[in-house]
């Protein structure tokens, strides 16, 4: 991790979309498959970004900008969808009572990039819709994020209304300036994750 | 020594007869007076009345005239929801670019949306307190009210794709925080809180902070400072470590420390600041009095002198009342 990045990475990494889509096209010219860009390029870049993640170095816009430069690299070289599922659906929500959705379209944007399919139900979601979404999208985990506390007793009932429909085995992952303040146990959740990236490398060791 | 008198020798660091407590309490004295949310938000005798019945239950020594985070962009054309029970949030922002702020004009707090709400309950508090506790208003700081004007996804990519726009609008909303500052101050506020919670490291870097929003902190606290208010006091939420020692360069006479950060580091980092501080939130929720009240004992013997025993950020609208009380006891049984 501590060698130079590069070049692919370290556009990323500075959140310029335009450098890294032109490295983008110049590997592709040399016969870099689309998945090896993802894995040596976007993996990459957040992988790094990811090891930043310290209470002292964390902050959203960083994370934004290389999201969105890697967002771009995937639209054009996966132009049929962005990249391909390789690691199963989720679904994420900010829940009901809470408009704040910044820290959900970047995790979106983290797990999209890392080969999840990510269906978004939005911000100000009934946790109904959430159990509804991923019995639909047969999603193996639940991502709750929300800033405020009111959401607290609606991620509660999650795991309750996932049983109901007979998807017990569904893991529920809370995140969120609020959530986070909370234990997995007081939430009734599988996982709190502190950040997008630990929500991540949760979900990447759940056995499937 | 009155509340006004303990809280200003704190920021002086001189000496008190106790240390100072202030839970931030704001629409929580909406749900223990059994008022609704939006009546509170609202109508300033029912603010004013909440906070003053807040004040004889617990005891503190401030009161708050101070709405939600949605006055100021309000004022200036958004439009906002008022879901039951619940702070209103933005339904459509005032602008759609940065570059649109060159279209707005600084609100004339005396009419411009809620804003006259929060100068009359600041008024009807301050006549009935006089000097006895602080009577703090509310100002957004100029990264905040930057994101409540375009939405903050919006504004953060502006920040960066269009700086010269940028800097424009967080100029614009400076000037809003001084001008509607100094409007509370008119109306009987000792002390407006600078409340800018999107500078956080947690949200921006430590150098965007420092190059960006410092400088405009500055301004603001200048101005405030001119028109008279004893001390000026900034809320930056999360792991604001990194940014602190650039706090005393702005003119913060009082900074608040979240739960996240350890009140030792933050005390060493800033040894001559105010600090207020730092119970984690949502304890007054989830954890017994009992456990408000060891942690307040251990924060005590942390944060040494110049400062004022709070919640990290704002006891939550759901609180037990007998844990606000926990950390006001705190103070008073020492």
């Amino acid at each position: 991790m501590d060698a130079e990045p590069s070049p692919f990475v370290a556009h990323l990494l500075d959140g310029d979309s335009e450098a890294a889509l032109a490295e983008a096209a110049r590997l592709c010219a040399s016969r870099a498959d689309g998945q090896r860009l993802v894995v040596e390029g976007l993996e990459a870049a957040l992988d790094r970004l990811s090891a930043k993640c310290t209470t002292e170095q964390f902050n959203l816009l960083e994370i934004m900008l290389t999201g969105r430069a890697a967002m771009a690299v995937a639209r054009a070289v996966f132009p049929e969808g962005g990249v391909p599922c390789t690691r199963g659906t989720l679904v994420i929500a900010t829940p009901q009572g809470d408009v704040h959705d910044l820290g959900k379209n970047i995790s979106k944007m983290v797990l999209s990039t890392k080969g999840f399919r990510v269906v978004d139900c939005g911000k100000d979601c009934p946790v109904a819709e959430m159990v509804a979404a991923a019995e639909r999208e047969h999603a193996f985990a639940v991502l709750a994020s929300g800033l405020i506390s009111p959401v607290i007793p609606l991620v509660r009932q999650l795991r309750g209304l996932l049983r109901e429909r007979g998807l017990a085995q569904v893991a529920i992952v809370a995140g969120g300036a609020a959530l986070k303040q909370c234990t997995a146990e007081a939430l009734n959740v599988d996982y709190v994750a502190r950040d997008a990236f630990d929500c991540a490398q949760f979900l990447e060791g759940l056995p499937r | 020594m009155t509340g006004l008198e303990r809280v200003l020798a704190a920021v002086r660091f001189e000496p008190t007869d106790r240390i100072p407590v202030i839970p931030q309490i704001f629409g929580h004295a909406a749900r223990v007076a059994g008022v609704p949310l939006q009546q509170y938000l609202t109508d300033p005798a029912v603010l004013a009345e909440c906070q003053l019945a807040a004040l004889q239950r617990y005891g503190a020594d401030a009161v708050f005239a101070l709405l939600d985070v949605n006055v100021e962009t309000e004022a200036l054309g958004s439009s906002l929801r008022f879901p039951k029970d619940h702070y209103p949030s933005v339904e459509r922002f005032a602008i759609q670019e940065p570059s649109a702020v060159a279209g707005l004009a600084i609100p004339d707090p005396n009419r411009a949306g809620r804003m006259p709400v929060l100068l009359q309950a600041t008024r009807l508090l301050r006549q009935a307190l006089k000097d006895q506790v602080l009577v703090a208003g509310c100002v957004l700081g100029p990264m905040t009210l930057a994101c409540q004007l375009l939405g903050a996804e919006r504004a953060l990519f502006a920040a960066i794709d269009e700086p010269d726009a940028f800097a424009r609008l967080l100029d614009f909303a400076a000037d809003v925080a001084a001008s509607f500052g100094w409007a509370q101050l008119d109306a009987g506020a000792h002390v407006c809180v600078v409340f800018d919670p999107s500078a956080s490291p947690a949200v921006v870097p430590p150098a965007f902070f420092r190059e960006l929003v410092a400088p405009r902190l500055r301004r603001l606290c200048d101005a405030l400072k001119q028109k008279g208010s004893p001390a000026t006091w900034l809320h930056i939420a999360g792991p604001v470590e990194p940014i602190l020692p650039l706090y005393p360069g702005c003119g913060v006479d009082i900074a608040n420390i979240d739960y996240c950060v350890d009140a030792k580091k933050a005390r060493a980092a800033v040894p001559r600041l105010c600090l207020d501080g730092n119970i984690r939130s949502l304890a007054f929720v989830d954890a017994e009095p009992q456990e408000i009240t060891t942690a307040c004992a251990q924060l005590l013997a942390d944060a040494g002198t110049g400062f004022i025993l709070s919640s990290g950020c704002e006891i939550p609208l759901e609180a037990r009342p007998e844990c606000v009380q926990a950390l006001v006891d705190s103070v008073k049984r020492r």
